[in-house]
């Protein structure tokens, strides 16, 4: 029982890591990036090839993962700077697809369909840490370094400045702002701490393959990050708790057949998407 | 041989395409609103028609019950969402992420009810017989190009004629000279969304007959869809109709130079392509940087 | 003794008897004791798709197995209980993950069924760090023969069975062929055997079109294959829905050529479809009609329980469960605890059990039992080699 709680918990430090990246982009930069799991992915499997090629350190392989996914997040910067709105949401949504059929051709980088298996165990300065109760704190360590990094970076010019071009980049470009430089950076900065979440991901499963990185998957990962609350610190995490603690609550609900639970899951978490648009925008933990 | 062989199926597949995109295109041209639960239209439609077949209704009637449940959808999402998300704050992003938790939802609810698995009509429609040497086809593709070329008729007729018609085209350009002229804006938006749900019906109906749909299917149809418009050109009917042709063409004849898995991903590179160095797409008005 | 003669007898002997009879009680409770401790439950995991495209075989599976404990509790073999731990796999790797995962972590089964290459290579690292024995009785990607020193396979692998196609194919002069494959280990696997093998007896493979597993639309690969002219077509898909996609879409097509597929024919999904009249596909053997004893009782009892006819996929998740009792009772016969360790060392300890279909001899993570080839002819699939 307590190696199944640890386990849920474990997800939740990991995607909570990936929506707080998402929420770098989308809550402060507002960049709407549909395509996130792309780097989720991009990280998993830069991390899974170091584990298995050079060293299964896990603060290595999270680093190769981070760097990984940064170098990537060109790929969605170049869009961006381009065009904007709706523009914007079909290149991620291109690059999202294209990405996934990369992930299942790439047979010597990602194992194609079969994907990469038998991942080392996680080892920190040479220690093993891949019992359920250690990983869990290396997780939630990760996680506390990573939101103690974007408080940082949100309050410092660099946050602010972000914030200006959300509200209104035209203004901010008149105010001398470099918007261009801004939002490169921020995408850097969102697609690495992805790449960590990736990273952790792969060894936390033993395995990585194209289907954990979907656009279902970007979607929910948005998910967490709007009804958590967009643009707030706690918010990503609170998505992230309230997503994956679903699927464990229902499974206590009797007449739900437990083959349809997932179903259920993502029927309760599209609802709340709406809902939340409809009567209260900012997401649970944010500010009206 | 193969080339014409290709370009069949190619048709086949641009016009189911052209129809669902030509459906969000309306809907966006006219009313800026990015409805991608448009693809959750696609499912209801197909999905009705197949319950009600399965239980032995007359196609005619399977047929309207379809356009009736998607008309329906479309202008739920139109009153109960979309409206009160305008009403208070209207950012893309919020009108976006609605839209998507409402696909989700219906996608979930179609699952739970008819199961995760494809279904599919059988019909002797699309059984291929050999009209040239080498050259197989079913009289499905007959059937789909005669429907939409009266569905397209029939829309353009409406746009460039009936004073409503007009009045959609003008709602996404200039909605306080609609008030002016006495034409109500939250009418002319339902009836947009009317228009473009029915334009996915036949869509839906000619997909589950073909190659079958399930509730994934959804996501699908609104990505191309999606894809057509911005190809196209955003204000565009025109566009999105061709850009539908066009991609649908593309995917099949580009296996004769790629390996087969690409097929799918070659529609997404195009969109990427064409917002890289050609954001108007087709047909489009300029955009605004 | 004549003290003890009369004390066993006679009224005097009444307190004597009632005082031996409680002593002789409680010695034998006392020993029976720990064998009732010993009654006590034991855990078979199973790892099957219960949802999804190939939810069919997840249902089959569990059949069988649940057949097969009920035998085994009929027939006395074990002092304890063996209960079901059962998962789904969605029949994808990542389900497999998750779901082996939540075997040895938190339901801790020693012993665990699965099926599917994807699942299987997925979950096969994860069973083996815990040490947990696993039995595939339904994938048969060909490097599943590789996977884990726990890892076993009831079934003859690919490799086997288009070994055994490819001289019946050089028979019937059947030269060009060609293939559509989902690029995974079952469908590599398969691609590999066939270019190995075609050129020995005078074939070729003409062309090969890989597909994703998710693809329903396969007009322009028909189109292609028109082109193509080959004197057949095969399909290595692992997803049973897909192939019936195919094969519907390539005789709607107009396409009349051969198809060939591998042992999932017998999945009704595909063996009733109307389109597949004619279809060609190996398989293990299986004879339904034989006399002896463990397959006679099953085949009887699956047409008694089921309403429907056994296939081998049955077959052999029965003989994967029917070998976990057989595993469990001569651990306990030894007096050992019944882990994954232990469960291994016992199976290579013994090397042969007799199964259902007769006997089997493990060795090297595989089985080697005969195949067979055969044909779907007005619904009806009959043996053809």
């Amino acid at each position: 029982m307590i190696n199944y709680l640890f386990s849920i918990l474990t997800l939740v430090m990991i995607y909570g890591i990936a929506a707080s990246s998402l929420n770098v982009l989308v809550g402060y930069a507002g960049i709407f990036s549909v395509a996130h799991a792309i780097f989720f992915g991009i990280g998993a499997y830069a991390g899974a090839q170091f584990s298995l090629l050079v060293s299964s350190d896990i603060l290595l392989s999270c680093l190769v993962g981070a760097a990984t996914a940064g170098v990537f997040s060109l790929l969605l910067a170049i869009p961006a700077l381009r065009v904007r709105g709706e523009y914007f949401v079909a290149a991620a949504l291109g690059l999202q697809m294209v990405g996934v059929t990369v992930f299942s051709e790439a047979h010597a980088l990602t194992g194609g369909h079969g994907g990469l298996v038998g991942i080392p165990p996680a080892t920190l300065l040479g220690m093993d840490v891949s019992s359920p109760g250690l990983f869990l704190l290396v997780c939630a360590v990760m996680l506390a370094i990573i939101l103690y990094l974007v408080r940082r970076l949100m309050r410092l010019s660099f946050g602010r400045a972000l914030m200006s071009i959300r509200d209104n980049e035209t203004a901010a470009e008149s105010f001398g702002k470099n918007v261009p430089k801004l939002k490169t950076l921020a995408m850097f900065v969102g697609c690495a701490f992805a790449g960590v979440a990736g990273t952790l991901f792969a060894y936390n499963m033993m395995f990585v393959n194209v289907e954990s990185f979907t656009f279902e998957q970007s979607i929910l990962m948005l998910a967490m990050v709007v009804i958590g609350g967009v643009g707030t610190l706690s918010g990503p995490l609170i998505g992230a708790i309230v997503l994956l603690s679903l699927p464990a609550l229902l499974s206590f609900i009797p007449f739900i057949p437990p083959t349809e639970i997932g179903t259920v899951q993502q029927f309760i978490y599209g609802a709340l998407m709406t809902l939340l648009m409809i009567f209260r925008p900012s997401g649970i933990a944010g500010k009206l | 041989m193969l080339f014409l062989q290709l370009l069949a199926s190619g048709i086949q597949t641009g016009i189911l395409y052209a129809l669902t995109a030509a459906g969000f295109a309306l809907i966006f041209g006219a009313t800026r609103i990015f409805h991608v639960a448009h693809g959750a239209t696609f499912i209801i439609a197909g999905y009705t028609y197949y319950e009600l077949h399965q239980v032995g209704v007359w196609w005619p009637l399977a047929t309207l019950a379809a356009f009736a449940m998607a008309i329906a959808f479309g202008v739920f999402m139109a009153l109960y969402v979309y409206r009160p998300i305008q009403r208070s704050e209207g950012s893309f992003f919020t009108v976006f992420v609605a839209a998507f938790g409402a696909s989700i939802s219906v996608q979930s609810l179609v699952q739970y009810f008819f199961g995760r698995g494809s279904v599919m009509v059988s019909t002797p429609l699309t059984m291929a017989q050999e009209t040239l040497p080498g050259l197989y086809l079913a009289p499905i593709l007959a059937v789909s190009i005669v429907v939409a070329i009266i569905v397209f008729t029939c829309v353009h007729l409406f746009l460039d004629r009936r004073n409503a018609g007009l009045g959609l085209r003008a709602l996404s350009e200039s909605p306080g000279l609609l008030e002016s002229f006495g034409l109500d804006s939250k009418r002319l938006t339902i009836l947009a969304f009317v228009i473009g749900s029915a334009l996915v019906v036949p869509a839906a109906i000619f997909t589950a007959v073909s190659i079958g749909i399930q509730p994934a299917s959804g996501h699908r149809v609104m990505l191309i869809s999606l894809a057509a418009t911005i190809v196209g050109g955003i204000g565009s009917l025109r566009g999105a109709v061709l850009a539908g042709l066009v991609l649908g063409v593309i995917e099949n004849l580009v296996i004769t130079m790629v390996d087969t898995q690409w097929s799918e991903a070659v529609s997404f590179l195009v969109l990427f392509a064409f917002i890289m160095f050609r954001p108007n797409g087709l047909f489009g008005t300029a955009v605004k940087k | 003794m004549k003290t003890s003669f009369h004390l066993i007898t006679g009224k005097q002997g009444a307190t004597w008897r009632r005082g031996v009879a409680t002593v002789l009680a409680s010695a034998a409770m006392s020993l029976a004791a720990p064998m009732v401790a010993w009654a006590q439950s034991y855990t078979l995991g199973t790892l099957f798709p219960m949802s999804g495209p190939n939810a069919e075989a997840g249902a089959i599976y569990t059949n069988a197995v649940d057949l097969a404990l009920k035998h085994i509790a009929q027939d006395h073999w074990l002092k304890g209980t063996i209960s079901v731990k059962p998962t789904d796999s969605l029949g994808t790797p990542q389900g497999g993950a998750v779901g082996m995962s939540r075997l040895v972590n938190v339901e801790k089964v020693p012993y665990a069924l699965v099926g599917f290459t994807g699942v299987a290579k997925a979950s096969a690292p994860i069973g083996d760090r815990a040490q947990v024995m696993m039995v595939n009785g339904g994938a048969v990607g060909p490097d599943l023969a590789k996977l884990s020193k726990y890892f076993w396979n009831i079934i003859p692998l690919a490799n086997q069975e288009v070994e055994f196609l490819i001289p019946w194919l050089g028979e019937q002069k059947i030269k060009k062929i060609a293939i559509i494959y989902v690029d995974d280990p079952l469908g590599q696997g398969i691609l590999s055997e066939l270019k190995a093998g075609l050129p020995g007896v005078g074939s070729e493979l003409v062309s090969s079109y890989s597909v994703a597993p998710e693809l329903q639309q396969f007009s322009p690969i028909i189109a292609r294959l028109r082109n193509d002219k080959p004197d057949a077509i095969y399909i290595a898909s692992p997803n049973i829905t897909q192939i019936a996609h195919i094969i519907k879409q390539v005789r709607d097509g107009g396409l009349n050529t051969q198809i060939i597929t591998y042992g999932a024919a017998n999945f009704p999904s595909i063996s009733k479809l109307p389109e597949s009249d004619g279809l060609i596909f190996t398989s293990q053997a299986a004879d339904w009609g034989s006399d002896e004893p463990t397959m006679k009782r099953f085949v009887d009892e699956w047409r008694k329980n089921y309403g429907t006819e056994p296939t081998t996929y049955g077959l052999n998740y029965y003989n994967g469960a029917l070998l976990y009792g057989y595993l469990v009772r001569g651990l306990e016969q030894a007096g050992k605890p019944v882990t994954g360790t232990n469960l291994l060392a016992e199976l290579e300890r013994v090397g042969h059990y007799a199964l259902a279909g007769g006997e089997a001899r493990f060795s090297d993570s595989t089985v080697t039992t005969a195949m067979q080839i055969n044909r779907i002819s007005k619904g009806v699939t009959e043996k053809v080699k």
